[in-house]
């Protein structure tokens, strides 16, 4: 195992030598730090550009910059890292990275996830329902998507999700036809996911067009827009729909226990959201505590699953637990909602809410709630137009090997056993499903790092891929070689950390062969 | 089960409204700050990083802006690109011809935000760093990316202004350090913007408390004018080290002292590569006193992510760069006035005299005349007017024929060069058949093939080569397609017989443009050499009559124009635009571009 992990280490390490060179020196021969200086009108251009060739000692040799260049890199082994500095700005590459790794990691978090979790359940329901409509919907919308150019999804989603949405706000005249046809167009999805025959399609669709539009009706309707809320009879009944709905996925709702436990933790979820109301009148929350929260509200819902006793106890836990954790997003969700008017009357809001430039509003003071949604108005927009491109991606893989999972022997044997369809899907076939999966996402979470340069520069966001890009048309050649640095080491760790991961959940493979 | 379920349901919706009747006070508390009106947001592209902007690697307009803002200065120039003197900060005169010697005197309210008087130190220091007279060595050391690292003893300013340099004495001092008279070692013809516009000079007082640890402001301003006057080599080094980097800075520096300036705003926030703000200062006695509390400059460099910004609110000033898409994405915007005008960059084409190409008279066997007369129908050929109906009107549809090469349109001397230059009588909009009839007198044997070298890849470039090979193919010529990503290398390189690129105008200095058209001249790319040009320069030089320095030039563009130099095309259009609600937006072409009357605007 050691040895293994060695030699797996030693040969990154050789490969990112190779890299950081190969790169050092193409990214010289292809910029120019002097263009600027040779269009200059200025009488004193020559000496300008004299001194800039000695200070940037352009009259070295590339290769031997390379070995400089190295050299500070190899002071970050023993804790004194100097990755250079921007000759543009003066300013240390490592303090560049803090700032620009950050919003980068902020920006691409809640994208993946949300692309991750709609993707893979997308991938499954349209793998189940293979050769259908359905399926075929699903295929062209995800191909469709995936192939939208993300500068231009931005542009319309700033138009219509920023500038036409906040006109909305301003003066809210309800389109009922859109609402009709959006309302009609869920129904469709509801009644293909859903599957079955004759009449049961026909009372799917109705029921998912008649649901969809009575929400949307109330949403866009109602003042809600202006003054969200969930409340707690919202809270209570959507955590009491959740637990039927998680007990019917997780262990079927004929497990009595599991079930009541699930109801359980949703009752409680109410009652916690009568007592967080005061908590955060009088605690001001950060993150930390927020977490805390999020941590108890866990452990209590794996309490109430072990309580309820009986053989199964795990899945209970496990059961009371998935509810715990959407209740108490509610909770934390209604809460924000509540700052929701507040914050879009604040004079450097305008009544605008919705962002189409920057991570925050400039000069906002307000509490951690008001920062929050200051946070979500701006990341809205730049988080859809990476779930619509990324989300695609996971369809088709998953997809792709639950079909192969379906096909096999095992799977038969468990229906011939007279298992029914939903163990036969969540217990046998999903888990095996998932395993491909598990040595993509680590490379994806991990090079997402290095950001998203098209989505960052159009939503104005100061990540990894602006400061590679701008650097690179500056003629800046340190922070392109940061970054070609860190991704190339993230890619290389996220690939060992996936051949480990694999190792762990699928038995058959070893990892010290 | 089922009668279970529903009574659980009735339950908890009956505790549930029994609850919310006394529900508690939950979000609404506390909101944010909600600050006063008069604020207002400009996109600007390039994020800002110097509070210093006079060293070589700092001269930016992102942080001349930023900078012009938050000190004042004894001068600055108006949308008509004329000198404005802001006399609450302080005068400038010229006391004496020859020996030239200029008198700047700092009025009483000129104070550093800190309270400390703006004086001779900071104006010395000024001179000291920007002149370059100080520097003991020419090779400083450097780390590897080029700042200044240890210059080893020696001093090294990292700046490099001609004209400052030709002041060598230390000033005449009045007793309480309001006037400073320079005086010339010759005459200057731009002494007036000699430490005068943009701003005038960095707070001594903090350079020396930062550098050389003094911290009673009265003693750094003794120290740092006694060090200059001294050519004390070691003081001297510590001050040029803090200044050529000290005041560096891509977010909010923790040392407040970098942020003292004597203008009407201060930085109060500034947020790495996302946005910076300043407030105006209550303390400020001078004249520039800002009717906006609070402008904030946020940082994106796409165009249309600027359009769209500007629509939803979040600013209310935009300069993006211009093309046909934006300009038509902004004029669908109401509420949104576009101020589309000239920009500080214009579009020239010119030929090469020393490549044995068909413009040199080498290749006639010495014949001037043959290959002046060339030349000229080469030029006559390029359909200016179509040029710029084609591709400029489109964008701004006042645009017209730039016809000077030395001034921009809009300038006050701009008319009298160009009345004096010819060039509109020579060369008019362009006229094929006069260029044919041109040619053929000139007697060349067969068609002159002429290389035209422009940037590949560039769209609007790309069109104008398309319009001239077009026009001067039909006049005789055989116009190469010559172009290339790599093409301001190529520049001198004699591997071409025209090019096609613009300049971009800093400042109205008159001599700046020395350097294109002098024998040897640094930016004298086709090898172009006339006594009478370089004579005049050598004039122009230490001329300080301003109607004799627009004489000179309209003397040296007529012997452009006669000598079939070149020509000039059009200045490129820039599209300022702003929500109507901000009022007094007033673009202009130099430094510091739109925001030269921030005070005026209102909101």
């Amino acid at each position: 195992m050691i040895k293994y992990l060695i030699r797996r280490f030693l040969s990154a390490a050789l490969v990112m030598l190779v890299v950081t060179f190969l790169m050092y020196v193409l990214i010289d021969l292809a910029i120019d730090p002097l263009e600027d200086l040779r269009t200059s009108t200025s009488p004193n251009a020559a000496q300008l550009m004299e001194n800039r060739i000695r200070n940037l000692q352009l009259d070295v040799p590339s290769p031997i910059r390379y070995f400089w260049w190295l050299t500070g890199v190899g002071g970050c082994l023993i804790g004194q890292c100097d990755l250079g500095s921007s000759w543009l700005t003066g300013q240390a590459v490592t303090s560049m990275l803090q700032g620009a790794i950050l919003n980068s990691v902020k920006l691409v978090f809640v994208a993946t996830f949300v692309s991750i979790i709609l993707g893979v359940t997308v991938g499954l329901v349209s793998a189940i329902r293979q050769y259908t409509g359905f399926d075929y919907a699903i295929t062209f919308i995800t191909f469709l998507l995936y192939s939208l150019p993300v500068f231009w999804v931005a542009v319309l989603l700033k138009q219509y999700g920023a500038i036409e949405f906040n006109n909305f706000l301003r003066d809210p005249e309800v389109n009922w036809l859109a609402l009709v046809v959006i309302s009609l167009i869920a129904g469709a999805f509801w009644m293909g996911a859903m599957g079955g025959s004759g009449r049961r399609r026909y009372i799917n669709l109705a029921a998912g067009t008649i649901v969809t539009f009575a929400l949307l009706a109330f949403l866009f309707g109602s003042n809600w827009l202006l003054q969200p809320g969930i409340g707690l009879i919202g809270v209570t009944v959507t955590s009491l729909a959740a637990a039927v709905l998680v007990t019917h996925l997780s262990t079927g709702l004929h497990n009595k226990r599991a079930f009541y436990a699930a109801l359980t933790t949703a009752v409680l979820g109410g009652v916690f959201y009568y007592a967080m109301q005061w908590f955060f009148y009088f605690v001001p929350a950060n993150w930390f505590i927020i977490l805390g929260l999020f941590v108890v509200a866990i452990l209590v819902g794996v309490g109430v699953g072990f309580a309820f006793g009986g053989p199964d106890k795990g899945a209970s836990a496990r059961t009371a637990a998935i509810v715990a954790i959407i209740a108490s997003l509610l909770v934390f969700v209604d809460r924000n909602m509540q700052v929701w008017s507040n914050y879009s009357n604040l004079a450097q809001i305008r009544g605008r809410p919705i962002a189409t430039i920057g991570a925050s509003s400039p000069g906002l003071q307000g509490d951690f709630w008001i920062q929050t949604v200051d946070s979500f108005t701006h990341l809205l927009l730049p988080s859809i137009a990476l779930v619509l491109i990324s989300f695609a991606t996971y369809t088709r893989y998953s997809r792709g090997s639950m079909l192969e999972v379906m096909n096999q022997d095992y799977i038969r044997t468990a229906r011939a056993k007279g298992l029914t369809e939903r163990t036969v899907i969540m217990r046998h076939a999903l888990r095996n499903a998932l395993l491909p999966l598990a040595s993509i996402v680590p490379v994806d979470i991990i090079t997402l790092i290095g950001g998203a340069v098209l989505t960052e520069t159009i939503f104005g966001w100061a990540g990894m891929g602006r400061m590679f890009v701008d650097s690179l048309g500056k003629a800046d050649i340190d922070p392109v070689m940061a970054y070609i640095l860190i991704t190339g080491i993230l890619a290389v760790v996220a690939n060992i950390v996936a051949d480990f991961v694999y190792a762990i959940l699928d038995p058959r493979i070893r990892v010290n062969a | 089960m089922k009668r279970g379920i529903l009574t659980a349901a009735a339950g908890v919706a009956a505790s549930a409204l029994l609850l919310s009747a006394c529900t508690p006070p939950g979000g609404g508390g506390n909101e944010g700050d909600g600050g006063g009106g008069g604020e207002v947001s400009v996109m600007w592209n390039q994020p800002f990083y110097s509070m210093n902007n006079n060293t070589s690697a700092t001269n930016n307009v992102t942080n001349a802006n930023v900078v012009y803002m938050m000190n004042d200065a004894f001068k600055y120039y108006d949308e008509n690109l004329e000198l404005q003197d802001n006399t609450s900060f302080g005068t400038v005169e010229q006391v004496s011809e020859d020996p030239l010697k200029v008198k700047y005197t700092y009025s009483d309210n000129a104070k550093w935000s800190d309270g400390t008087p703006v004086d001779a130190a900071d104006l010395v220091l000024a001179w000291a760093a920007r002149s370059g007279n100080f520097n003991t060595t020419e090779d400083a050391k450097r780390d590897d990316e080029g700042a200044v690292e240890d210059a080893g003893g020696d001093v090294f300013f990292d700046a490099a202004e001609p004209g400052l340099a030709l002041i060598k004495d230390f000033p005449e001092i009045s007793e309480d350090g309001k006037e400073i008279t320079f005086e010339y070692s010759k005459p200057y013809a731009d002494w007036e913007v000699n430490l005068t516009v943009g701003d005038s000079g960095m707070p001594a007082h903090i350079v020396a408390k930062n550098a050389i640890d003094t911290e009673d402001p009265e003693e750094a301003k003794k120290a740092v004018l006694d060090a200059i006057e001294s050519k004390d080599k070691g003081q001297l080094a510590k001050i040029a080290e803090f200044w050529n980097t000290g005041f560096n800075m891509t977010s909010m520096p923790e040392n407040e002292d970098l942020l003292v300036g004597s203008g009407p705003m201060k930085m109060t926030d500034f947020s790495e590569g996302q946005y910076l703000t300043l407030e105006a200062r209550d303390d400020y006695e001078g004249d520039r006193k800002p009717k906006m509390s609070k402008i904030t400059i946020r940082y994106n460099e796409d165009p249309m992510a600027a359009v769209q910004a500007l629509e939803n609110g979040e600013v209310q000033l935009i300069n993006p760069q211009s093309t046909a898409d934006v300009l038509q994405a902004v004029e669908g915007i109401d509420g949104v006035e576009n101020k589309t005008a000239d920009g500080a960059t214009y579009e020239h084409v010119d030929l090469t005299f020393d490549n044995n190409g068909p413009f040199d008279p080498a290749s006639y066997g010495g014949d001037e005349e043959k290959a002046k007369q060339v030349r000229e129908a080469f030029l006559m050929s390029i359909p200016r007017g179509k040029i710029v109906n084609d591709i400029v009107k489109p964008l701004n549809d006042q645009a017209e024929i730039r016809e000077s090469f030395t001034q921009v349109p809009g300038s006050p001397d701009y008319d009298k060069v160009v009345e004096a230059s010819g060039i509109k009588n020579t060369y008019g909009e362009g006229n094929v058949e006069e260029a044919k009839k041109m040619l053929e007198e000139a007697g060349v044997d067969e068609a002159p093939k002429v290389r035209l070298l422009y940037a590949k890849g560039n769209a609007r470039r790309e069109q104008e080569f398309q319009l001239i090979k077009e026009a001067a193919d039909q006049a005789g010529f055989e116009v190469i397609d010559n172009a290339s990503e790599t093409w301001s290398e190529e520049l001198g390189s004699g591997e071409y017989d025209a090019s096609l690129f613009g300049w971009q105008s800093t400042s109205t200095a008159v001599t700046e443009s020395d350097a294109n058209f002098r024998t040897g001249g640094q930016n004298n790319f086709g090898g172009f050499s006339n006594d009478e040009v370089d004579k005049l320069y050598d004039e122009l030089q230490t001329e300080t009559d301003p109607a004799r320095q627009a004489e000179i030039l309209g003397e040296v563009e007529k012997v452009l124009v006669d000598e079939g130099f070149g020509i000039t095309l059009f200045q490129f259009p820039e599209i300022v635009a702003h929500s109507d609600q901000l009022q007094n937006v007033k673009p202009m072409t130099v430094s510091p571009t739109m925001f030269w009357n921030f005070w005026e605007w209102e909101m």
